[in-house]
């Protein structure tokens, strides 16, 4: 018998009992639709991530932190039961709070071209230049390091060792604040308020728009400052406060010099500052953390998947095994007229490929429906903020593999029923009833 | 007798199904030269052993000792799939419950030896129209096989048994299921198809009147030829006082 007429009987034998096909197949249609979907997921999310990180572009900067608060991060996440003896240099102070003794001594570091305090200010309002206008809630950061790139709408980007205190503006605050257009609002002057730590007393600073954001995950809707801006904001929160609190921080930004932004480079950097009692991350290093934070949800989704897939491979022996009661006489037949064992075998286990490949390519095709439904109704609703989010992409090849290796599942499914076709012996085949 | 004139050869060949206590013996020690473009009939009562002395014929069932020689061959030391393609090329199948897929048309189940042998989609549908055209069917080709009368089945499934020009036809029970006149019909083609095409016909009965047509008969009793007679006359008598 040739391979051609093999699928094709393998394929027709299936529709003998429609109903009892078509329920094995909605049964691995299910598990390999909800595998081929989270695979989508997670592609669109990843996608988006390294987009995102692309826009942004600064691979040339560590963050660094002690090494202790970041172990003491840890095992709060992971719940340590672990009691530790207090030795006096672990005291939280000197061993979280980091001053300009270690910006010195990260600056010697080999690789390490410059390193600054991470400014972390709170602001509380925005407004318009004018006396009286209305107060708009925003937050904004210094901004880490000048290679960090901002999808700007108009202006330019910040210049980080300006004497001017500069901003770059998300574009939702363009119209509250009473601008005609992102290219109006570029030089103006707008001030931010905040209020003193210790004084709560709420005071301005006067900072110059220079460009403003386009919307983007990245900040999460933060307005973006130079180091100027900051050190303005920092003297109304700090108001009240002994000038010391002012030179130390809970981390330190580190800029790479150009021969050490590879990432071999930079772990080689982020070596030596381990062994100096710092822990340090990069862009890559966060990025690589929020996508495993992701790729854990989808595992845990896929295995759902591949849980329904094993239910599927028991259906598929179940209806194979009735398949092969029901033609055993038939079965007695061809091999009576020569049909040989691999053949007979080949052809059960090729009617198990066909269910596997008919569930895949449903699965396959109601995967772009859905993504078709899905996607616009998403960037509508609760992913609106996030322009450029497609929620599900589809990697052709991914899919492909998908669909082999449901049809792999159900050809091992397959092999039981299969064996028990190919070892009939043929008169007592004959003789059933 | 010259080697090539006997298509089908076994020697003391023994068949014993079960093990120990509850074995029963099926045939003990029977020796049987079928000659190419003979017709024989094998007759016997139910249990006597006769369907198992066909299987051993047609390789469908092994014995438990002997020799059985096809061609001038031990079908014991033959690989299996030289056996497998002996059994769709040399040998053809006709039985009394026809086995025919049933939601089948007619042509798909007259092609299905020519489908197991590998035969090309062209040549398959030539020979298997040749086949119907021989059995006077061509007309129901298209025809559901469930759709055709019992004596229609059963010429479908000669058509079957010859779209791949066997040199032998075994047909177990061939009228069995069919009255008589549609019977006459069935061995009228069978004798037929002996004749013009020198096909060997073994015909396992025990319809006496169909046995007494073939050229020779043999009868099974308990696993054992009791009675070998080329003489149709003398064989319908012996197997009247038989029942006596």
């Amino acid at each position: 018998m040739k391979l051609y007429d093999m699928i094709r009987m393998g394929n027709s034998n299936l529709w003998r009992n429609k109903s009892r096909t078509f329920l094995t197949i909605l049964a691995i249609f299910i598990g390999a639709f909800t595998i081929m979907m989270t695979t989508g997921i997670n592609t669109g999310v990843n996608n988006y991530i390294d987009r995102q990180v692309a826009a942004v572009g600064s691979e040339d900067y560590l963050q660094v932190m002690p090494a202790q608060m970041a172990e003491q991060f840890e095992s709060l996440m992971s719940g340590s039961n672990e009691v530790r003896e207090y030795k006096p240099e672990d005291n939280s102070t000197t061993s979280q709070i980091l001053t300009d003794e270690d910006i010195t001594k990260i600056e010697s570091v080999d690789g390490i071209d410059s390193a600054k305090f991470y400014t972390m200010v709170t602001t509380d309002y925005v407004a318009n230049g004018q006396d009286g206008a209305t107060k708009y809630q925003m937050n904004a950061s210094v901004m880490p390091t000048a290679s960090m790139k901002l999808d700007l709408a108009a202006g330019s980007d910040l210049d980080m060792d300006n004497d001017e205190a500069q901003i770059v503006l998300p574009d939702k605050y363009v119209k509250p604040l009473g601008f005609a257009s992102n290219e109006d609002a570029v030089g103006k002057t707008i001030k931010i308020g905040a209020t003193s730590q210790v004084t709560q007393q709420t005071d301005e600073a006067e900072v110059k728009i220079v460009g403003v954001q386009n919307a983007s995950v990245v900040g999460m809707g933060s307005a973006w400052m130079n180091d100027k801006a900051g050190q303005l904001i920092e003297d109304i929160t700090m108001a009240g406060l002994p000038q010391e609190y002012r030179n130390q921080a809970n981390a330190i930004v580190a800029q790479l010099d150009k021969d050490h932004i590879s990432e071999e480079a930079a772990s080689k950097v982020k070596e030596q500052l381990e062994d100096m009692g710092y822990s340090s991350m990069t862009l890559t290093d966060t990025v690589s953390m929020i996508k495993s934070f992701f790729d854990a949800i989808t595992t845990v989704l896929t295995i759902f998947g591949a849980i329904s897939l094993l239910a599927a491979a028991i259906g598929i022996i179940n209806t194979l095994y009735m398949s092969v009661q029901e033609r055993t006489r038939e079965i007695g037949l061809m091999k009576a007229m020569g049909l040989s064992r691999a053949k007979i075998f080949g052809m059960f286990s090729l009617e198990a490929i066909a269910l596997g490949f008919w569930g895949g390519i449903i699965g396959l095709a109601v995967a772009f429906i859905a993504r078709a439904i899905v996607n616009p109704l998403a960037s509508r609703t609760f992913l609106a903020s996030l322009p450029g989010f497609t929620l599900i992409e589809f990697n052709p090849l991914y899919l492909l593999i998908i669909v082999l290796i449901v049809m792999a599942i159900a050809f091992l499914a397959g092999t039981l029923p299969a064996r028990r076709a190919a070892n009939k012996d043929p008169i007592e085949s004959l003789r059933y009833e | 007798m010259p080697k090539n004139n006997t298509v089908i050869s076994i020697r003391n060949v023994t068949k014993i199904y079960g093990h120990g206590d509850s074995s029963v013996t099926a045939l003990n020690g029977v020796n049987l030269d079928i000659k190419r473009g003979e017709t024989l009939a094998i007759v016997g009562k139910s249990g006597s052993g006769k369907s198992t002395l066909a299987h051993i014929l047609a390789t469908l069932d092994q014995p438990t000792s002997g020799e059985v020689v096809i061609d001038g061959k031990n079908s014991a030391k033959l690989p299996r799939r030289v056996v497998n393609r002996l059994r769709n090329r040399t040998f053809g199948f006709v039985f009394q419950q026809f086995y025919m897929n049933s939601r089948d048309t007619v042509l798909n189940n007259v092609m299905l030896p020519m489908v197991i042998a590998g035969v090309k989609p062209s040549t398959r549908r030539k020979r298997a129209m040749e086949a119907l055209k021989t059995v006077e069917l061509a007309d129901k080709v298209k025809s559901k096989a469930n759709d055709l009368s019992g004596g229609q089945k059963q010429r479908v499934c000669i058509a079957r048994a010859i779209v791949n020009n066997p040199a032998v036809i075994f047909a177990d029970e061939p009228t069995g299921n069919l009255d008589s006149a549609t019977g006459d019909v069935i061995q009228k083609l069978l004798f037929d198809l002996n004749r013009t095409k020198g096909i060997t016909l073994v015909i396992v009965t025990h319809d006496m009147e169909l046995a007494a047509k073939c050229d020779r008969q043999i009868h099974i009793k308990d696993g054992q030829i009791i009675d070998e007679s080329q003489d149709a006359t003398d064989s319908v008598k012996s197997a009247k006082g038989d029942r006596k």
